[in-house]
């Protein structure tokens, strides 16, 4: 068997960074606090600006450093700080600190649900080797990974029954393509990138005020109750 | 004509603006002009348009298919808007109702803002966005109702929907990707370009962008099996939003798909793009066909006629022939007509009878004796029968269909569509012409 | 003037510095955990004395347990003994009886030493060591494949898998540490050995939680020079995984390149330094984390699986 060759130093530190993207969006699965889902998410959203930021240096495009430092500011400062503020009061025991427990809101065990994810995550991986589209700015392990964060961020979706994982899950899921979006199309001009971020703080705010209404009336984040409208 | 363009942008946002904060009758007068405005302003537009493709500043353009669909959404503006007058009149006595309404009709003006907004623009990712601000508004919208079922379909609508957009938005960002391999990487993903070099677009992005351009803004749509949103949506929701949703927003999200299929036939061939359509739209059409024989609520039925609808829609342009093309526009417009007018009918009928369930309503026509004869004919037009316009259009798609081949496919488009037009008569029937039962509630008086 | 010493030498250097400082490492390693804790903690070469002490007691065997018994912990320490001479402990270029067998020999060799053990501790009969034996063989049926997935990303990224090779292909280039298979593949063997060797998440080292152990339940029954075989050789298991992961993986440096006995000395004290570092790195661990609950140590081996095959995904489409 041939061996595989090495990649430059670039090339790993930005797949390294890609794979971390992907790790905090199978660590969604795991957290029983709303808090610390917002906190991955945050975190998430920040390995994204740190890639842009390094091909930005790598590949010599000034305005991403423009970009990741607006999607930082947006996405790891100003919708957190919304998801609190929008959130307040639905924990059980709410006040202060009202962030509320979703533990174990999952369809399937989280072992199976990892497994799951994996087989998903595999598919992503192996049909976006089966593709010829190859980047300008990052190698081709950059876009299966982005694509399998899609994919996963779906299984997330799924599998979590409460509402404040299903919104995560769905601002995940627009991290894996702004994550696409970087690999494949680095010199999308800034304005429409700018619009695409200022949509996602609309979305942020609905969503949130959605999970009160929702909030308002079953009393807790769960969506098992959501199941009356049939046929 | 740039001036119409701006002002088909500004008057709904102003009225928006101007509802959230003026007392109740004047936002409801405001929204009534701003819609008859903006209808009469697509009007206008109708002329210029239809003869040659009108770009302004770059990022604005209007040719002949968006003229189409701003017909559709600016007519059914307007008459939505008329019809919200008597519509909320019923709930004035209620409190709250002032904060209510101007909260009604600054979402409802900015939601026909933005449908308005989606056919003028000529980046294919500002018509993203654009559809996706029309999805969180009309959340907002649905979720305006103060019912259980109504907070269940808001959060199933938002999530499913904008799930369905984040894969159209992987699909606008493939489609960058193949443009700029031959328009550069400082590519805005403008149509018009992008159509004029087609023939050079590499395949495979183009193929992906197209498959998840069907997928995603094909869940907005109500294709089936991403539809699983909309009756509960369509159901649940006022209904002058209802109208709305379904006579103008599914048009609007076909309205990206046929972008989409335009630059996909010219680079690929029709070959894939139409058999990728024809399988969507001949699995809407049936399940919507098989679900409407069994319908309990009417704004239910009508949200599955509306699937049904949509994958003519879809069956239509996987046709191909241009008289199919000419009988999927009239079918945008017809349909939106006829919708709204059924949705705004079995308003009527929820608000006499007090309550949605088909098995509780009968004797319509007797105790309603404008609305009813008015949403019997509007569920004949829906059922495609002539004179109406979908009638009309029906035919063309199925000339069309035999036309170019499709045997096959036509055969079960007419046979479907009479199985709906089974699902949709017999329930109408059920309603309006069977004589009241004495054991029944008595319904409100004061409609007519 | 260099003293180079035969090479025979130096495959006995290997398996005899492992067999010696195997119960140094988990003295120091307990007493850095002491230190963390406040208290000031036993004296790092206690685990010698307590050894020493095991040997002079009196050995005792169930009634009804059969040779078996008695020899697990003698064939467990001649797989021990054995796995030294396959991996880079002292050196950099492969040493003949090295050929015998390749990573994936050096792990079977590990786990047949770990099945005679639990064969032991069932035939007791006590109900702690058939408890540790079950759940030892059953967590490790769902740990066995992150390690077969870890030895695929060695077979993709050097084309062998003899551990020497993947050693030098680490020591090549910065480009072969920053790939992402290999920091996955590392990351994916630390857990595993996490759980190999019973420290926190996966159990309590010390102590006698009898509801939480795994590993440390098995040598329950064997007393006297019996038990002190078992516990040289669960240390020397110890220090030979963390060998395979610093020598291998994640810390390549400092291996004699030639055969003198300066490079060779040397190499012992890297070898001993680094050990030493890991080892305050899994006591940092040990005080930082709480044991996992029984039922979520799955949890545990499923992210460590998830690492390893990510780690495979990514070399897939080449570069990764």
């Amino acid at each position: 068997m041939a061996a595989v060759a090495a990649p430059s130093v670039f090339s790993g530190g930005a797949n390294v960074v890609a794979v971390g993207v992907l790790l905090a969006e199978f660590g969604m699965f795991r957290q029983a606090l709303l808090r610390d889902q917002v906190r991955l998410y945050a975190a998430q959203s920040a390995l994204i600006s740190v890639l842009a930021v390094i091909v930005a240096a790598a590949r010599h495009l000034p305005e991403l450093y423009v970009l990741a430092g607006l999607s930082a500011a947006l996405k790891v400062v100003i919708v957190p700080i919304l998801l609190r503020r929008l959130l307040r009061g639905t924990g059980r025991d709410s006040g202060e600190h009202g962030w509320t427990d979703i533990a174990g809101s999952g369809a399937l065990s989280l072992a199976s649900t990892v497994l799951l994810a994996i087989a998903v995550a595999a598919f992503g991986f192996f049909s976006v080797g089966a593709l010829a589209i190859r980047s300008p700015v990052l190698p081709v392990t950059a876009l299966a990974i982005s694509v399998s964060v899609a994919l996963v961020a779906f299984v997330l979706m799924i599998i979590r029954r409460d509402v404040a994982s299903q919104a995560i899950g769905f601002f995940s899921l627009e991290n894996a393509i702004s994550l696409t979006a970087l690999v494949v199309a680095a010199g999308l001009p800034f304005i429409l990138e700018v619009a695409f971020l200022f949509d996602l703080l609309v979305v942020v705010v609905v969503f949130g005020l959605l999970i009160r209404v929702h909030h308002g009336r079953a009393e807790s984040l769960s969506t098992a109750d959501l199941t009356s409208l049939r046929g | 004509m740039l001036v119409v363009i701006v002002a088909l942008l500004v008057v709904p946002a102003a009225a928006a603006l101007i509802c959230l904060r003026a007392p109740a009758a004047a936002a409801q007068a405001v929204t009534a002009a701003s819609g008859v405005a903006c209808f009469g302003l697509v009007l206008a537009l109708v002329p210029a348009a239809s003869r040659r493709d009108l770009n302004y500043l770059s990022y604005l353009r209007v040719d002949a298919i968006s003229v189409v669909f701003l017909l559709a959404t600016g007519f059914l503006y307007a008459c939505v808007a008329v019809y919200c007058v008597g519509y909320l009149a019923r709930a004035r006595s209620d409190p709250g109702f002032s904060a209510h309404s101007r909260r009604f009709y600054a979402g409802l003006n900015l939601f026909a803002w933005a449908m308005l907004a989606a056919p003028m623009m000529s980046s294919l990712a500002l018509l993203w966005v654009a559809v996706e601000v029309t999805t969180v508004i009309s959340a907002l919208l649905i979720a305006i109702e103060d019912t259980d079922g109504a907070a269940e379909a808001a959060w199933k609508y938002v999530l499913i929907a904008s799930a369905g957009l984040g894969l159209a938005l992987l699909a606008t960002v493939f489609a960058y990707y193949a443009g700029a391999q031959v328009l550069g990487q400082s590519y805005n993903l403008d149509f018009g370009p992008l159509l004029q070099v087609s023939g050079q677009l590499p395949h495979t992005p183009v193929r992906l962008a197209f498959g998840l351009a069907v997928l995603g803004f094909g869940t907005k749509m109500g294709l089936v099996p991403v539809h699983t949103w909309l009756p509960d949506a369509h159901s649940e929701a006022p209904t002058p939003v209802s109208a709305l949703l379904s006579g103008s927003l599914l048009a609007v999200s076909f309205y990206a798909i046929l972008r989409y299929y335009q630059v996909a036939t010219a680079a690929l061939g029709p070959r894939f793009p139409r058999d990728v359509l024809l399988v969507f739209g001949v699995a809407s059409l049936l399940l919507a066909a098989l679900y409407l024989l069994e319908q309990r609520d009417v704004k239910r039925m009508l949200a599955y006629s509306s699937i049904e609808h949509m994958g003519i829609l879809a069956i239509g342009v996987s046709f191909g022939a241009p008289i199919a093309l000419a009988g999927v526009l009239l079918h945008v417009l017809a349909h939106a007509a006829a919708k709204g007018n059924a949705f705004m009918g079995a308003g009527v009928i929820v608000t006499k009878f007090a309550t949605k369930r088909i098995s509780q309503v009968s004797g319509g026509l007797d105790l309603l004796p404008w609305s009813g004869p008015l949403f019997l004919l509007s569920v004949l037009a829906l059922g495609a029968m002539p004179p109406f316009g979908i009638f009309r259009s029906e035919f063309e798609i199925v000339a069309g269909g035999l036309a170019s081949g499709g045997n096959i496919a036509s055969a079960i488009l007419i046979v479907l569509v009479t199985l709906a037009f089974l699902g949709l008569v017999a329930t109408t029937n059920r309603m309006l012409l069977m004589p009241r039962a004495a054991q029944v509630p008595e319904p409100k008086e004061s409609v007519q | 003037m260099s003293l180079v010493l035969p090479i025979p030498i130096i495959q006995f250097l290997q398996a005899a510095t492992i067999m010696g400082a195997a119960p140094g490492i988990s003295g120091v390693i307990a007493r850095v955990e002491a230190r963390l804790q406040g208290r000031a903690g036993p004296r790092v070469l206690q685990p010698y004395y307590d050894l020493a002490k095991l040997f002079r007691k009196e050995a005792l065997a169930p009634q009804g347990a059969s040779w078996v018994f008695l020899a697990a912990p003698l064939a467990a320490m001649t797989c021990y003994l054995t796995v030294p001479l396959l991996i880079p402990v002292l050196t950099t270029f492969g040493l003949p009886l090295g050929y015998m067998g390749d990573i994936l020999g050096g792990g079977f060799i590990l786990s047949l030493a770990s099945f005679v053990v639990a064969m032991a501790a069932l035939e007791t009969g006590s109900p702690y060591a058939q408890m540790g034996a079950s759940r030892a063989k059953t967590f490790g049926a769902i740990t066995e494949p992150v390690v077969l997935f870890v030895v695929f990303v060695v077979a993709l990224i050097t084309g062998t898998d003899l551990p020497y090779a993947l050693a030098a292909t680490v020591r090549s280039s910065a480009g072969q540490i920053v790939r992402p298979a290999h920091l996955l593949a590392a990351a994916a063997l630390f857990m595993v050995i996490l759980y190999e060797t019973g420290r926190i998440p996966v159990e309590t080292h010390t102590g006698t939680n009898e509801f939480g152990m795994i590993e440390e339940a098995r040598p329950f029954e064997h007393s006297g020079p019996y038990f002190a075989l078992l516990k040289w050789g669960s240390a020397m298991k110890q220090l030979i995984l963390y060998t395979i992961l610093l020598n291998v993986f994640v810390a390549p440096w400092g291996l004699a390149a030639t055969a003198s006995a300066v490079a060779v000395a040397l190499a012992i004290v890297a070898l001993l330094a680094k050990a030493t570092g890991l080892g305050i790195v899994v006591a940092v661990i040990d005080n930082s984390f709480a044991k996992l609950r029984l039922f979520k140590i799955t949890e545990f081996a499923a992210a460590a699986f998830l690492l390893a095959v990510l780690g495979v995904f990514t070399l897939y489409l080449g570069g990764g």
